[in-house]
């Protein structure tokens, strides 16, 4: 997994749910969810950053906790859709 | 039970709709008490077979895992036109999730499956503080003109019972000590004020007279043909929607005139729901280009004349500008949104050239202010 993927993640989760507090000790495999470092408008604040930053789309069958609920769950989700994306392209 | 693989939206069926009222019970009614028939049966009227019912335009459900349904977004189609244009809008009334607080994920994936559909303009009209930031991390416009709660006090004294009633159950023994007192505030005339009205009318007040359905509608169609983006009611379905407003027992019996001018002309229209001694609340008001004032005017004259202790309802753009200066009290309950494809759609809304709110909503709804007993 591209160690950048993972980066921007965090800053992103860093900026947004933890209002820069680089002090906050999030594991890349740490739950978003059950932390409750995101709720629902986070979520949707999440996948746009996702669509945007990554330039993938992001369907509503991708929108659960095992793409989306860590660090490492959200990079691999990327990297999966960034194959597809490739995949389709080629 | 069906086991999925995973957490799923898919579109309201019938075998959902008890469900679907349970949750409305628990979350937005916020009670114990089971659901009846009777809302069993209203949803499944207005999410299934609702007035101006488009096949690719659907309410949504949310299930989990297991299968269990724990979410629900009600989607009610909406035609439009913009211009002579027809173009396809859909409104979200209620979006609930079953304790939303651990399924995050939900509440997104209904508002993305509803925001996701064919119509070309996504609308709602109430959306608390939740949705409201859910609607805007997806790009949506929030209205402010169309987003405030307007208050007119018409007696002060009977107001601050009835919210006193409604605090702390003592409404019955305040009524009665509160009506002196408006009596005599209400003799102070000229104003205006902003805690009261005086008893007597204002001179040049228009007079108002009731309307059965069927001049309901027509005036309905004729004071809102100069909007840009305006409800492309059919027929069938505004009468619908005009019968089903009838009832709304929370609210009060309904009150619904014309305000006629000088030369027997209709320049305007309102719609309350209020008894004696209570707050109405104002559904819709309709007026002529220029009219808005003196429809106003003619409205509180009558709730005054009723003895409803003040009335309430939306802003909508042109009602706003005209309410300045006549001591209309203003707060924000929820909020009045709208979402495009096309920005250029957008714009009639932002600039007040779009109908929107009232019946080119939800609130002509029996769910918003009725019983189901």
């Amino acid at each position: 997994m591209s160690e950048p993927v993972h980066q921007h993640i965090r800053e992103f989760i860093v900026e947004n749910f933890l209002f820069g507090d680089d002090d906050y000790e999030l594991d890349n495999g740490v739950s978003l969810i059950e932390t409750d470092l995101v709720d629902s408008t986070g979520i949707l604040e999440l996948v746009s950053f996702l669509e945007e930053r990554f330039e993938i789309a992001v369907a509503d069958a991708d929108i659960v906790p095992g793409n989306l609920d860590s660090i490492d769950r959200i990079a691999a989700f990327v990297a999966r859709k960034r194959g597809e994306g490739q995949r389709l392209a080629g | 039970m069906i086991q999925h693989q995973m957490d799923t939206t898919r579109a309201l069926g019938e075998a959902d709709v008890p469900v679907v009222a349970r949750l409305f019970q628990k979350i937005l009614r916020k009670t114990r008490e089971p659901a009846t028939p009777a809302l069993e049966t209203y949803l499944a009227s207005v999410f299934l077979d609702g007035p101006d019912r488009d096949p690719q335009i659907s309410s949504f459900v949310h299930l989990r895992r297991d299968g269990r349904v724990n979410g629900f977004v009600g989607v009610l189609p909406l035609p439009l036109l913009a211009g002579d244009r027809p173009v396809r809008g859909a409104l979200c009334g209620t979006l609930m999730v079953e304790d939303h607080v651990d399924d995050p994920f939900a509440g997104a994936r209904l508002m993305r499956a509803f925001l996701g559909g064919p119509q070309d303009i996504s609308l709602t009209e109430t959306a608390n503080d939740i949705s409201t930031t859910m609607w805007r991390k997806l790009r949506a416009t929030v209205l402010p003109d169309h987003s405030l709660e307007w208050l007119r006090v018409i007696r002060p004294a009977g107001f601050a019972a009835e919210m006193a009633g409604r605090a702390v159950g003592l409404g019955d023994v305040l009524r009665p000590l509160a009506r002196p007192v408006d009596a005599l505030v209400r003799r102070r005339g000229d104003g205006p004020y902003w805690t009261h009205m005086p008893a007597g009318l204002p001179a040049g007040t228009l007079a108002s007279a009731e309307v059965d359905d069927g001049e309901a509608a027509a005036l309905f169609v004729e004071l809102t043909r100069g909007y840009e983006v305006r409800p492309d009611w059919r027929a069938q379905s505004l009468a619908r929607m005009l019968a089903e407003s009838r009832r709304k027992a929370v609210y009060g019996a309904m009150v619904r005139r014309k305000v006629v001018a000088r030369n027997g002309r209709p320049v305007g229209l309102f719609l309350y729901y209020g008894d004696p001694g209570r707050v109405g609340r104002v559904v819709q008001v309709l007026h002529a280009p220029g009219q808005a004032g003196i429809v106003l005017d003619s409205m509180l004259a009558h709730a005054g004349e009723t003895g409803l202790v003040a009335l309430r309802g939306r802003t909508m753009p042109a009602l706003l500008e005209a309410m300045l200066g006549r001591r209309f009290i203003f707060v924000h309950a929820s909020s009045s949104i709208v979402h495009a494809r096309d920005k250029s759609l957008i714009e009639p809304f932002v600039a007040g050239r779009a109908f929107f709110n009232g019946f080119a909503g939800e609130s002509w709804s029996r769910l918003i202010g009725d019983r189901f007993d």
